[in-house]
């Protein structure tokens, strides 16, 4: 087939489809077709969006300037008496607090784990098929199970975890109880659940190096941490920086984990904004006072948005 | 001086610098943390309870029982959560792919100025945390009558995975050389002959791939169930399983029941994954990667 063959005559033969590859629009009668076709492809997708995700969001926003509580019966603007209440509140600070930490901490773990399993996972050796498919189980997990899971296994009386350690070092492992111990777990639980994700995806990143590079770097004389270092690092780095941006908004949308792990517990020790619009809205029926929480959570995450776009000019990410 | 050899992988960090010892040792390690929690979720589910409350805790025994499934399926409404969590994954996931290929097509192949504005909104909306959303979606879903039914579960939960959806799939149909399309068009097809006869065929493993990734998400989804089933009408083996964890037995919190609808939940995943595993990896990193 002559592919120069003249586009008007394609035009003449079918009236549908007009110009040829990619479809480039600009005005006129039959272009307005192909923005006819675009809406009626697309709108379904937008009108779900919008309507389970985009006006809430308002609905929300707007909710958070209210009292609304279901089971107390009040239904009044309050203007901003919600924030303003939020830093005498017990619950919000413990949760403020820990959310940072909580994402800060598992982020900043799940990225250098998820890394050096992928680097295991790249290496050939024998058993490297079987390594790569189990690598998927921790994902495929529902997440409220995994929470059981670790909650049944660190369990401070029958737990397998705190026998191992009083077995190797004779010390009673108290995780879920005490306030840090608690925190910790959370965490590793969190890394034990989405690292590999991250190797996931930085392992099709290591895929992409190509080998030539490090053949150079050899014959021009680095060892094994020159060429890491100088090569694999940097041309990781943008995956990296992608990733951890999408992970820590994650993470602050988290629930699942802590809901099934310690419900915020000890106290409110382990307890995080996600949970705690829950508490308040879903149990105290407080409605109001949680959609207030998550225009905080909202912020945040618009926090992170702009430094990622930041980071992203800086670096020219072209993912 | 270091000769450079003839390694297929030369850039192995680990085999080069430590060995293929330490490569074992680090993969060993790998798989025990990976896979020792699911041993101890199917160990714990075939135990009787008052096996499981020994100190120090039993290991490995061939005292096996099956009651605890049997117990479960009597106390619970079993044959209703599991149905429900069939009918949501599938559906959902058949509605999310469906409407996010629409669009993926409209995207990759219909470009205008502010064209990728829009795809970019749509994908980003994915960070809009969803327990947000929660109080307003539950008097919108009261208002429709889909409250504690499996098509307003479906209208949501589907909602939330088509950003992501999206976004890979617009990747995969990128690299379907437009060459294709053009034929077809230059053959006299319209619009919907190229989506069936073309287009699906050769984008198929992307499609499959994302048919299963959001059958993984629907099933594993805790939130909307939780929050807007009442009844097992739509509540899904999710929420039965924060309803067993806060049950009572003579020992405590149940743990044999919680770790048996555990393993009911997770074999069937585990299953889908072990099968596709390079499916959903092509799926999980195409959106990044290519994108």
């Amino acid at each position: 087939m002559n592919k120069k063959s003249n586009p008007i005559e394609i035009s003449q033969v079918n009236s549908t489809l007009v110009k040829v590859s990619p479809w480039r629009l600009s005005l006129g009668k039959l272009a307005a077709r192909r923005y006819l076709l675009f809406i009626i492809l697309v709108a379904p997708a937008f009108l779900l969006r919008i309507s389970t995700a985009a006006y809430p969001i308002l609905q929300t926003i707007y909710l958070g300037f209210t009292n609304l509580n279901i089971l107390g019966g009040t239904n009044e603007f309050v203007g901003l008496e919600n924030y303003l209440q939020m830093p005498y509140d017990y619950g919000v600070r413990g949760a403020f607090t820990f959310t940072v930490i909580f994402v800060l901490a598992s982020t900043i773990l799940n990225l250098v784990i998820g890394l050096l399993v992928a680097l295991l996972l790249n290496t050939s050796f024998s058993w490297r098929p079987f390594a790569r498919t189990i690598n998927l189980i921790p994902w495929a997990i529902p997440t409220i199970v995994a929470g059981y899971l670790f909650r049944w296994l660190l369990d401070d009386q029958f737990g397998m975890i705190p026998h191992w350690v009083y077995i190797t070092t004779g010390e009673r492992m108290v995780a879920l109880i005490s306030p840090w111990g608690a925190r910790i777990s959370v965490i590793l639980v969190q890394v034990w659940k989405e690292a590999p994700f991250m190797a996931i995806v930085f392992l099709a990143g290591l895929q992409g190096i190509p080998e030539e590079l490090y053949d150079a770097a050899i014959v021009d004389g680095a060892n094994v941490w020159q060429r890491f270092w100088r090569i694999t690092i940097p041309l990781v780095a943008p995956l990296v920086i992608t990733l951890g941006m999408f992970r820590i908004v994650w993470s602050l949308a988290n629930f699942d984990l802590i809901f099934g792990l310690t419900f915020g517990g000890p106290g409110v020790a382990t307890s995080v904004l996600s949970l705690r619009i829950f508490q308040e809205g879903i149990l105290f029926f407080k409605f109001g006072f949680a959609s207030a929480i998550s225009v905080v959570l909202l912020i945040l995450v618009g926090i992170t948005g702009l430094i990622a776009l930041r980071l992203f000019r800086r670096y020219d990410v072209t993912y | 001086m270091v000769v450079p050899q003839k390694t297929k992988l030369s850039f192995d960090f680990f085999s080069k610098r430590f060995g293929k010892i330490s490569t074992y040792f680090f993969f060993i390690l790998f798989s025990l943390i990976v896979l020792l929690p699911f041993y101890w979720l199917v160990r714990s589910s075939l135990l009787q309870a008052k096996d499981l409350l020994k100190i120090p805790p039993i290991y490995f025994t061939l005292d096996l029982t099956p009651r605890n499934f049997i117990t479960l399926a009597e106390q619970i409404p079993f044959y209703e959560y599991t149905r429900n969590s069939v009918v949501l994954a599938l559906g959902s996931s058949l509605v999310s792919v469906s409407i996010s290929y629409m669009a993926a097509y409209a995207f990759a192949r219909i470009r205008f100025p502010g064209s990728n504005f829009l795809l970019w909104t749509l994908i980003l909306s994915l960070a809009l945390p969803e327990i947000g959303t929660i109080v307003p979606l539950y008097r919108t879903l009261n208002a429709f009558k889909l409250l504690d039914t499996l098509n307003g579960l479906i209208l949501v939960l589907s909602s939330a995975m088509i950003p992501f959806t999206v976004w890979v799939l617009v990747s995969f149909i990128k690299q379907v050389p437009y060459e294709i399309e053009e034929a077809a068009i230059v053959d006299g097809a319209n619009i919907f002959q190229i989506f069936w006869r073309v287009l699906i065929p050769v984008t198929a493993p992307g499609l499959v791939t994302m048919l299963l990734i959001n059958f993984v998400g629907a099933w594993n989804n805790l939130l909307f169930p939780l929050s807007f089933s009442a009844s097992p009408q739509s509540k899904t083996l999710s929420v039965a399983i924060t309803e067993v964890y806060a049950g009572y037995s003579p020992y405590g919190k149940p743990w044999e029941l919680i770790t048996t609808i555990g393993v009911v939940m997770v074999i069937p995943v585990i299953i889908l994954v072990l099968f596709s595993q390079k499916a959903i990896v092509r799926g999980l990193t195409g959106g990044a990667i290519k994108g």
